[in-house]
């Protein structure tokens, strides 16, 4: 071992000791995700007809497909189980690789932890390595036992440990890239939000570019291409998880090149300076300011999700049409083809609006940080009523995704009323519109949990997750209404349809209402903490 | 109670969960003073600050700041004071330049020509982002935004504990300045130096509880003066009433007695034939240990004395 490495292995020791508990979570979610498809498909979907039903309800929603992907074979568990969790299983073990290895490395140096490290014995690399490295036990760690007790509950041996061998190499793959944009951005969050980014396009690009058949090779371009490519349950290619190997050598070769040169606490992209006198001179300034930087971020991300899901929007026929269980679907009456194209519509805006509740979220739970490093005493100390300071942040946690939403929903309107569907621009646009309130209800309940109960703030993603959840799964699962209904949007109304009753809209408003109320309250009444 | 008090506390109790950080704290601070506030750490300084600021509700016991209450009248009461924390944390991505205009604004406006003074004598470099100061430029930013605006209070909590002793003395002087020009100031502190230099006014907090309370020369007066003796022909022990913590090892007696009562030691040594004296002059840092190491300070101090 030379000496810029020297010390890793306590230092690894002390890393799985301190930080090793944060993953634990991410093990056990896939796990979850990947055993309960094996668990709940015999049960769900007993016969041959219920499978066939599946499939052709899949197939009717390509939605569903930009998220999860082609569904190669969902006649049988091990398909499901592939189907479902295989993206989704991969995106969040690449979500927790990446904050682990962000939190060790670029999150030790912003708290100081790294230079009490560094004064140690310990070469300059050891801390980067000790980080990646847990990370990368880790994503091991979380693919041996997803596979295992997938295998446990039912899967076949081969195709459970495939699929846990994809979560293992995504998580590599993301630890990889998180070590570069640890080295690139000059602290934690511009290093995260970079690691996350990469994520998130090359996440999405795969759904999209899959679900429109583009040409091969813009799968093979994309690292989340080859985990796909594997095909656990059918062809069952055990290859791609090498290239993620090679990919992963070469990623963390240019990362420890990149954190040689750089100087401790810097960034690539180095500071400049600033200016001397401040034009933000109110709270709500503030707030802007503070969020200006994922503000920037969000609105082209959407503008790209816009052109995509409209993109999308406009081959609807052709997916459908494709598909001859939908059409057996459709010749069996109940749906006329106008109807799944509302139904579809509504899916597709629905998840710009789940994914639009992610920034404002962040944007609530910023407060608290900020509360959390005592800037909030600051400015309350200065002479700011709490309430109007808080009430500044929410209305940037507010506004910012109705504009994300209504931007994503104008240009997805212009491509679907352009196309030859059976789309208006007005009825699409009024859909995206109507969606904007169940957006709001998501926050609404962050903005409850960080005014009155801000030691649980975990609990302020409950709502990302559950409209999540149950808009995208719960109707495969064939759950009941009550269930459903708890994902705000589900209450909304299918514009284009003549018995459209905008009444859960009302509801859901009132919840909001209701939940912004507690929060504001509990904001002013509360100790701020130190 | 006097009419132009600027702080004042009365049986202040402040818990988080199950421990009682403040036990019915009492503070009184007048106009025009420079007030020291003395503890160890961990005895309450902080809590005691951050009620004042508005900033965590008190359990019960009166506070009042410039005859109005913190926790209600905020937007009155906080424009007429400004507040250095201890720990200072910007805005990673805001220059030191505009978190002075932000928070100067948010005070309603500060001293132009004071801004550009204070940045060139605290040698400040305002175009610097938050996250690239260290922690004492980061408390010299927040030191000029406190001074630079015309407030009436200034609440400081162990402001120094990052500058070099150069800035340190800036630091001082800035001080004096803003007393000059009427400004009320609480210090808080553990460094008694730059207490001892500053303060008009002292008050020890000692486990949630104001333990002492006067003036730097009230507070020397009660601390007991070190008497060191050799005598020719040493007395009884009892005899010495007027001296404490008397001990006596053959001919050499060391005991204690109340400063301003040094006369009254003279004149009982006196005829037992005093060969050798010497009297060790009360400091502030004695009266610290005194306090600090006593146990239960809760009964033998002499709390609120002075007052």
């Amino acid at each position: 071992m030379n000496a810029a490495l020297a010390g890793t292995a306590p230092l690894l020791r002390t890393t799985i000791h301190h930080d090793g508990r944060s993953f634990a979570p991410w093990i056990m979610i896939v796990t979850a995700l990947a055993t309960s498809s094996v668990l709940v498909y015999p049960w769900i979907f007993p016969t041959q007809q219920d499978r066939a039903g599946l499939a052709a309800a899949v197939g009717a929603n390509p939605a569903l497909g930009l998220i999860f992907g082609p569904a190669y074979d969902l006649s049988s568990a091990d398909g499901f189980a592939a189907w479902r969790s295989l993206a989704l299983g991969g995106f969040l073990v690449a979500l927790g690789a990446i904050f682990l290895v962000t939190r060790t490395t670029r999150g030790q140096e912003d708290s100081g932890q790294a230079e009490l490290l560094a004064s140690g014995v310990l070469g300059r690399s050891s801390r980067l390595l000790a980080g990646v490295g847990l990370a990368m036990i880790g994503s091991l760690l979380l693919g041996i036992v997803a596979g295992l007790a997938t295998v446990l509950c039912g899967g076949a041996w081969e195709s459970s440990l495939l699929l846990g061998g994809t979560f293992a190499a995504t998580g590599w793959m993301f630890a990889a890239i998180a070590a570069v944009t640890a080295q690139l951005g000059s602290d934690t969050r511009t290093a995260n939000s970079l690691a996350v980014g990469t994520l998130g396009v090359l996440f999405l690009l795969r759904g999209f570019l899959l679900s429109i058949t583009a040409p091969e090779w813009t799968v093979w371009a994309n690292p989340l291409g080859w985990m796909t490519e594997t095909r656990p349950a059918t062809e069952k290619n055990w290859w791609p998880l090498l290239l993620a190997v090679g990919f992963t050598l070469v990623l963390l070769t240019i990362a420890f090149v990149l954190q040689a040169r750089r100087d401790f606490g810097q960034g690539a992209i180095a500071p400049r300076q600033g200016p001397a006198r401040g034009r933000v001179r109110s709270p709500l300034r503030l707030a802007l300011r503070i969020n200006a930087g994922p503000m920037l971020t969000w609105t082209i991300a959407f503008l790209a999700l816009g052109v995509m899901f409209g993109y999308f929007t406009t081959s609807i026929t052709e997916l459908l049409g494709a598909d001859s269980a939908v059409t057996q679907l459709l010749a069996s009456g109940g749906a006329s083809s106008d109807a799944l194209v509302s139904v579809f519509l509504v899916t597709v805006l629905s998840l710009v609006g789940i994914i639009a509740t992610v920034p404002g979220v962040q944007t609530v739970l910023k407060v608290r940080a900020e509360e959390m490093d005592d800037r909030v005493e600051l400015i309350i100390a200065a002479g700011t009523r709490r309430s109007r300071y808080y009430g500044s942040n929410i209305l940037v946690a507010f506004a910012a995704p109705t504009l994300y939403v209504l931007i994503a929903g104008a240009i997805v309107a212009a491509l679907a009323s352009s196309a030859d569907i059976g789309v208006d621009y007005p009825g699409a646009f009024l859909q995206a519109v109507a969606t904007v309130p169940a957006v709001w209800t998501v926050i609404a309940l962050s903005v409850a949990v960080v005014g009155a109960r801000p030691r649980v703030t975990l609990v302020a993603w409950f709502g990302v997750l559950a409209s999540f959840v149950l808009t995208l799964l719960g109707p495969t699962f064939k759950l009941p209404d009550w269930a459903l209904g708890i994902s705000p949007f589900w209450h909304i109304p299918i514009v284009s349809s003549v018995d459209a009753d905008p009444s859960g809209l009302v509801w859901i408003t009132g919840v909001t209402l209701a939940l912004v109320a507690i929060g504001f309250a509990g904001f002013r009444r509360r100790d701020l903490a130190r | 109670m006097s009419a132009n008090a600027v702080i004042e506390v009365e049986g202040l109790t402040k818990s988080y969960g199950k421990f009682q950080a403040l036990k019915g704290l009492d503070l009184h601070v007048e106009q025009g003073q420079v007030h020291g506030f003395l503890g160890p750490n961990g005895a309450g300084k902080s809590t005691t600050i951050r009620v004042l600021l508005g900033l965590l509700k008190a359990n019960s016991g009166t506070v009042r700041l410039l005859g109005g209450d913190p926790w209600n009248d905020v937007v009155n009461l906080h424009r007429r004071r400004a507040y250095v924390p201890g720990e200072v944390s910007l805005w990673p991505g805001m220059t030191g330049g505009e978190a002075i205009d932000l928070l100067g604004s948010l005070r309603g406006g500060l001293n132009e020509t004071r801004r550009a003074e204070l940045i060139e004598r605290f040698e400040l470099d305002p175009t610097k982002r938050g996250r690239q100061y260290s922690k004492g430029n980061r408390q010299k930013v927040a030191i000029v935004a406190a001074l630079a605006s015309d407030v009436e209070l200034l609440i400081m909590d162990e402001p120094t504990s990052g500058l070099d002793p150069l800035m340190e003395k800036v630091f001082q002087e800035t001080v004096g300045e803003a007393q000059r020009r009427g400004a009320t100031v609480l210090l808080s502190s553990h460094i008694l130096a730059e207490v001892e230099i500053l303060a008009d006014r002292l008050s020890i907090i000692r486990d949630g509880r104001i333990v002492e309370n006067g003036s730097l020369a009230e507070l020397r007066g009660h601390t007991r003066t070190s008497v060191h003796a050799t005598l020719e022909h040493p007395p009884a022990v009892e005899l010495l009433t007027s001296l404490g913590d008397v001990h006596l090892d053959g001919h050499r007696l060391t005991a204690s007695i109340d400063s301003p009562r040094i006369g009254e030691a003279m004149t009982a040594l006196a005829p037992y034939g005093l060969s050798a004296l010497t009297v060790e002059p009360p400091s502030l840092e004695s009266l610290f240990l005194r306090l600090y190491e006593t146990t239960d300070t809760e009964t033998d101090a002499p709390a609120g004395a002075g007052r």
